[in-house]
């Protein structure tokens, strides 16, 4: 696994004069969700530079060779065109060869294990030896830098995983749930073909809450985001275990989707985890990175662990759809589990 | 009840909240507080409310009878 990020880094502190809040009620938001620095693309970077720049950095030190890559598919929410699809444009800049089956899929926060699943699909064909999973996005160029609700949380970035056969066949387990009745509850209005972009939906709005944002910008409904997190993802892990016939207590970590401190801290209670058990550390340092922060939170948690030998890892991602996702797995035996800067 | 009273005062910031106090009154009434206040009633008292239950809610009082109502369910 490999991440890209960007080298760009922004602090809370920085920023927070651009709310439309007291300084206290700012920090004191700090202080509660974790937040403290972020990486950020700058004007005009898409997921394929980031993409291309990580894997361009596997083939240079031999860790991958583009004739390998039998599967490629990119998981964002923030591709770089609406037509052709990223992973055709990744395919095209890194002149991969034409039997790389090449795949969008339009998935964000609880994308990770979704594009695991889709590789270990594509992994059933015989011919088939090597998938790259990207999992990225440029969020930050769809937030209102006005809008405390979500613009000091969202990071970019890119994940790179490369999904393999395994010789020993062992079994992962896993659970996907959807609920399109809630499909807004994370959106960008505007930019589709519902509400196409016009002057219009780049005016910045108050609805209400003292933050300023367009219909072109990423809106999220905080509350009714954590409310889905604290009841829908607990009953989907212990499912997966259930079906696994494995223990709470016997699964090593609990690697979530790391959408804030706060909500991590707040499920870990709710599952009876330990937080050490469940790393949240992952905004504080990089911002939350949609399909990305499960890698990373690998990355900056587990590295040598994941190298070197292997733990029971619950995977648990939740987010736009909404989707929420879990994968019980021996997370171990990576030739590389690296973060690398974009610049 | 006073419990709850306590940890809604924790919340605002605020040495005491009384029954009748309307929360959207406090100055440290936001985003920020809302979602800590369903955070609280989530873990202590295992109840999910709505920002939107929180807005309506007339009075501290008037949203412990809702709490205490999706207890009861």
């Amino acid at each position: 696994m490999l991440a890209v990020v960007p080298a760009r880094e922004r602090t809370f502190l920085e920023e927070m004069n651009n709310f439309n809040f007291p300084e206290s009620r700012s920090l004191k938001l700090k202080e509660v969700m974790g937040y403290d620095r972020r990486r950020l693309v700058e004007p005009g970077v898409c997921i394929s530079d980031l993409a291309v720049f990580g894997l361009k950095h596997l083939f240079e030190r031999g860790l991958l060779k583009p004739d390998e890559i039998d599967g490629l598919f990119v998981v964002t929410q923030t591709p770089d065109y609406f037509m052709p699809p990223t992973s055709n444009v990744i395919q095209g800049r890194l002149n991969l060869k034409q039997d790389a089956f090449c795949l969008d899929i339009s998935q964000g926060c609880a994308g990770f294990v979704i594009g695991l699943i889709q590789a270990f699909s594509l992994l059933e064909q015989e011919n088939v030896k090597k998938v790259v999973l990207i999992n990225a996005d440029v969020l930050s160029r769809k937030t209102s830098p006005k809008d405390r609700n979500i613009y000091p949380l969202v990071g970019d970035a890119a994940a790179i995983t490369i999904v393999e056969k395994d010789a020993a066949d062992s079994v992962i387990h896993a659970s996907v749930k959807m609920d399109g009745t809630r499909n807004e509850v994370l959106m960008i209005p505007a930019g589709g073909m519902r509400l196409p972009s016009s002057p219009e939906t780049a005016v910045l709005e108050d609805v209400g809450d003292k933050n300023l944002r367009a219909k072109d910008h990423l809106f999220m409904d905080g509350s009714a985001v954590f409310n889905f997190v604290q009841t829908e993802v607990p009953p989907l892990i212990e499912d997966t275990l259930k079906d696994a016939g494995v223990a709470m207590d016997a699964v090593d970590y609990f690697l979530c989707h790391q959408p804030n401190r706060f909500m991590l801290q707040k499920l870990a209670d709710k599952m009876k985890v330990p937080h050490a058990r469940m790393p949240n550390n992952v905004v504080e340092r990089f911002g939350n990175s949609s399909g990305a922060t499960i890698p990373i939170a690998v990355m900056i948690n587990l590295a040598e662990r994941v190298k070197t030998g292997d733990c029971l890892a619950c995977l648990a991602g939740f987010g736009v759809g909404m989707t929420w996702s879990s994968m019980l797995m021996r997370l171990g035996g990576l030739s590389f589990c690296e973060l690398v800067d974009y610049a | 009840m006073n419990e709850y009273l306590e940890k809604i005062a924790k919340i605002l910031e605020v040495d005491s909240v009384r029954d009748a106090d309307d929360l959207k009154t406090f100055p440290q009434w936001d985003s920020l507080t809302v979602l800590s206040v369903i955070a609280m009633l989530d873990a202590d008292y295992g109840v999910n409310l709505r920002a939107a239950d929180l807005q309506e809610a007339a009075s501290a009082g008037a949203l412990w009878k809702l709490v205490q109502s999706k207890k009861a369910r």
